[in-house]
């Protein structure tokens, strides 16, 4: 018989808390799984069921699940792990629901749970510990992983890797990411470390502060810089506060709530004197517009929180609304666009990129079938659970049109998968951002200007 | 994620794994609670059972020779699509195995010459269009779940939808079927899908036999051209009185709309407050979703006539869709409704009575009072075209008594619809939900005959056993049943 009884609701917040079996702190929200009424309209929006075709793999299969932990019919073991680590947390789900139910959210904070259940350990744990705690949330950890990725690249070692087989004792699915590691530049954080404003090229209309990402700023540092380039030229002064640390979604995915409330009240505590904060990474976007889901149980972060979330926008939907220049050059590019899950999915960001790349002369677009099905980068899903996120590749890889030059895209992650679908299946197109080929733009106007 | 082999003591289910196959990665057979605790419910959630197991086969002979082993060991077993059934067909009452047909997804082959496709049961009804729009065809039959239901399915249930006032039912639709018989036997009815074989009509006798007859490993569907016009039109009451006589007055205007959709006051504010909100004004207790289809040319005069109907019966507001977007977008407005009502509900039990159409407005007048009797808020959208109503009792089943009061209720409903001349299912299927109010349209002795041509079939009783028919002579205790299991 369920515990989860109405007077339960109602109970003081000094009361233990615990809601069936779920056991421990910051508890998954009832309200989530009272919206859905398990329809099955999320079914077919869901790669894992598609793959699967089983209930424990479907939004509404792992709604069901979720909420029978709280009813007491389940514990938190193993066995119900594997389905709720299972999901990609695409969100895709929330586009299909007729009810809006965050099926996303709900996963999120039962990931929470079973982590504090069962904590990791052995070699998963030592991996999970160095990338999320040790790595992500140090900006100068991430440089000099950057600058010793640079000299391998540099130095000929990476060829010599390549070359003696020495890089087929690493895992497969890190040998395909090796084979695609964009060339590592310097990080935009480190570019502007001396500088509190980077001044707009025309006359300032806005100020805006900048995210610069954790990964980001040191695979693609590029995209950062483009992003600058865009923002200055379009009359924005760009601020990139020092004290901004790595959005922590990535952590939130696996689990680790915690050290994703650290790093949210770290990230709002640097930019609380901004009006606006400009994202160029879907994923991260997407977790700081939900930053306040952290803090259901305390209510002075919650609303520092929702008032953070109010500030956040997408660099091509921020674009969108306050105007940009319209670049002149042809750049003759066929080309195609996909939908990054947590721009589409997760904040409803669809035509906007789509608008700034057929706003530059010479794109031809070409339509990709399924444009916002996941590519299963998912964060670091195609790290965990390469088998799934290997075959959710393939078919995005069937819908990507063969005749194009670029795929363009606006989450660093998905760059990363796509990348590694393009080597993996023998295709040939460039992975790009949609900044970026708006950045190219200009600076070929500006080249043949000067060549005049 | 995968486990190493299969890790069950059960015989049966290592048994049953060495007709599917192991498979690490989808795993071909679930046996695990926690996986098993997915499948103990489908669109109906009033009642709950765990399976033994589940299967995934992927061709008929799998299918074939799992049926057999059940079949020898009599082992209760059904079978399962998407499991969006809103009236319990695929709920393992007894424990049952649940064979799976989501992998047998393929589109067969389509022939354009004469109109047909072959598919496969787990092929996703919305699919069938998708794959042959490009060519000028859809495939008719379009439930609102259309986006994620089975075609196999859909002739288990004799599913319907919005559009089947013009086009008919499922079974207007299937012209071959190939059946694994509850012995394990494979058989095919409607060969070469020529329609209208001499003899009995089995197909018309497994389509709509709620999964008690066989299971559907093959099926042969008929295709539709494109309609060359459409023309869609939303139109606000003041009063539900206008609405349903309005609908009434269109169709005995002689004019058949492909579709003539209503939802009254409490359903518009659910998908309002939904994802996919139109925008309907929140003081009115009527919309009419009206859709006419055809030769172009004598579109806008079927319209007009609608319009003018409308207008007699004191329409506020009328508009037509300007734009294919704008279509759709009405469209997935109402197709979500069911789903929408978890916004404003927390649970819903829906009915799906049908009634001769021109009683619309004193049966909309009863439900109304039921709600107010039982304190539950009850929801309609329906097809009101062809007289099929969808109440949708609300209520928390976290409340002590109320998912009983919710049963009650909407039992009532349809006692209604049973009275006015009605009947108690119009495309939704009995399943668990509705098998005592088969009495309120059936005698005993029918009952009886009908549960005699089961024997014919399923001799044994092994296949989806318990539904579609109440057990004689325990209609109150199982009534009883339900409601103490829902209130768990």
């Amino acid at each position: 018989m369920s515990l989860r009884e109405m007077d339960l609701k109602q109970e003081p917040a000094c009361a233990p808390k615990t809601l069936g079996n779920y056991l421990w702190s910051d508890l998954p929200d009832e309200n989530k799984w009272a919206d859905c009424v398990h329809c099955g309209m999320c079914l077919e929006s869901c790669p894992t069921y598609e793959l699967t075709g089983q209930e424990q793999h479907s939004p509404r299969g792992r709604v069901h699940l979720i909420k029978s932990v709280a009813e007491g019919k389940l514990s938190v073991n193993e066995q119900f792990m594997d389905p709720v680590f299972a999901c990609l947390d695409c969100r895709a789900c929330t586009t299909a629901c007729p009810a809006d139910v965050n099926v996303g959210g709900l996963i999120e904070e039962a990931r929470g749970q079973i982590r504090q259940a069962m904590p990791l350990t052995g070699w998963k744990g030592a991996i999970n510990k160095l990338f999320l705690q040790e790595l992500f949330p140090h900006q100068n950890r991430l440089n000099s992983l950057g600058s010793l990725l640079k000299f391998y690249q540099k130095s000929g070692m990476q060829k010599a890797v390549r070359k003696t087989g020495l890089i087929n004792i690493m895992p497969k699915h890190l040998v395909e990411m090796e084979a695609i590691m964009p060339e590592i530049n310097e990080p935009v954080r480190k570019k502007f470390k001396d500088v509190d404003v980077v001044k707009a090229k025309t006359e300032t209309k806005h100020e805006v502060a900048m995210l610069t990402g954790c990964v980001m700023d040191v695979m693609f540092s590029d995209v950062n810089e483009a992003t600058v380039n865009v923002l200055t030229r379009n009359g924005n002064d760009v601020i990139i506060p020092r004290n901004q640390t790595c959005c922590g979604a990535l952590h939130v995915h696996a689990g680790d709530r915690e050290t994703g409330r650290t790093l949210a009240k770290k990230n709002i505590e640097a930019f609380k004197d901004a009006d606006k904060v400009i994202v160029n990474a879907a994923g991260c976007g997407a977790m700081l517009k939900e930053y306040h889901e952290l803090f259901r149980d305390d209510p002075e972060w919650h609303d520092k929180a929702l008032e953070f979330s109010q500030k956040v926008e997408d660099i091509s939907k921020y674009l969108h609304d306050t105007g940009y220049e319209k670049p002149k050059a042809e750049m003759n590019v066929k080309m195609t666009y996909h939908d990054a899950c947590h721009l589409a999915h997760g904040q409803g960001i669809r035509q906007e990129p789509r608008d700034i790349l057929l706003d530059i002369p010479g794109v031809e677009m070409v339509h990709m079938p399924n444009s916002d099905r996941c590519c299963g980068s998912a964060g670091i899903y195609n790290i965990t659970n390469p088998d799934m996120a290997g075959a959710i590749l393939e078919s995005k890889m069937e819908n990507v049109p063969e005749d194009v030059e670029m795929i363009s895209m606006g989450n660093p992650g998905c760059m990363l998968q796509m990348a590694i679908g393009v080597q993996k299946h023998g295709r040939n197109q460039k992975v790009v951002h949609t900044i970026q080929l708006l950045d190219w733009a200009y600076q070929k106007e500006d080249s043949l200007k000067e060549g005049k | 994620m995968a486990k190493k082999g299969i890790q069950s003591k059960d015989p049966h289910v290592l048994n049953l794994a060495k007709i599917v196959g192991y498979d690490p990665v989808r795993k071909s057979i679930l046996y695990e609670k926690e996986d098993l605790l997915a499948y103990d419910c489908d669109g109906f959630t009033l009642h709950k059972h765990l399976p033994r197991v589940v299967v995934f086969p992927k061709n008929t002979a799998e299918v074939a020779a799992i049926v057999k082993y059940c079949h020898e060991n009599d082992l209760p077993f059904l079978a399962r699509g998407a499991g969006t059934g809103l009236s319990g067909g695929a709920i393992p009452l007894n424990g049952e195995v649940i064979i799976s047909m989501v992998r047998m997804k393929k589109l067969l082959s389509v022939d354009f010459e004469n109109r047909r496709a072959v598919v496969e049961p787990g092929f996703v009804n919305l699919k069938l269009t998708n794959s042959i729009s490009d060519k000028g065809y859809y495939y008719a039959p379009d439930p609102s779940s259309q986006y994620c239901c089975t075609i196999g399915g859909n002739v288990a249930e004799n599913a319907g939808g919005a559009h089947c006032l013009k086009y008919g039912v499922t079974t207007n639709h299937i012209l071959g079927l190939e059946v694994v018989l509850p012995n394990g036997e494979i058989i095919e009815i409607g060969k070469d899908g020529v329609p209208d074989l001499p003899g009995y009509d089995l197909l018309g006798l497994l389509t709509g036999s709620e999964g008690t007859l066989g299971i559907v490993t093959k099926i042969t569907v008929r295709i539709l051209k494109n309609p060359e016009g459409k023309q869609t039109v939303l139109a606000y009451f003041d009063k539900v009185a206008d609405g349903s006589k309005a609908v009434s007055d269109i169709i005995s205007a002689g004019i058949v709309p492909a579709a003539l959709e209503m939802m009254d006051k409490t359903a518009i504010e659910g998908v309002e407050a939904a994802a996919f909100p139109v925008g309907h004004p929140k003081d009115i207790e009527a919309v009419l979703l009206i859709e006419v289809d055809g030769i172009a040319a004598g579109l806008d005069e079927q319209i007009n006539q609608i319009l003018d109907v409308c207008k007699n019966n004191n329409v506020r507001e009328v508009k037509a869709a300007q734009s294919e977007q704008e279509r759709a977008k009405w469209w997935a407005n109402r197709k979500t409704g069911f789903g929408a009502m978890g916004a404003i509900s927390p649970d819903y039990l829906v009915q799906d009575g049908v009634i001769p159409r021109s009683r619309l407005p004193e049966v909309l007048k009863r439900i109304n009072e039921i709600s107010e009797e039982f304190g539950l808020r009850i929801a309609n959208i329906f097809h009101a075209g062809d007289g099929n109503l969808h109440p949708l009792v609300l209520f928390d089943a976290r409340i002590p008594g109320e998912s009983e009061r919710a049963l009650e209720a909407g039992s009532l409903c349809l006692k209604v619809c049973a009275d006015v001349g009605g009947t108690i299912t119009g495309e939704h299927g009995v399943g668990i939900e509705k098998r005592e109010e088969m009495r309120f349209v059936f005698t005993d002795e029918e009952i009886m005959a009908q549960t005699e041509i089961r024997q014919v079939f399923n001799p044994k009783n092994l296949l989806n056993a318990g539904k579609l028919f109440p057990s004689p002579g325990r209609c109150i205790e199982v009534k009883k049943e339900i409601a103490a299991a829902a209130s768990k």
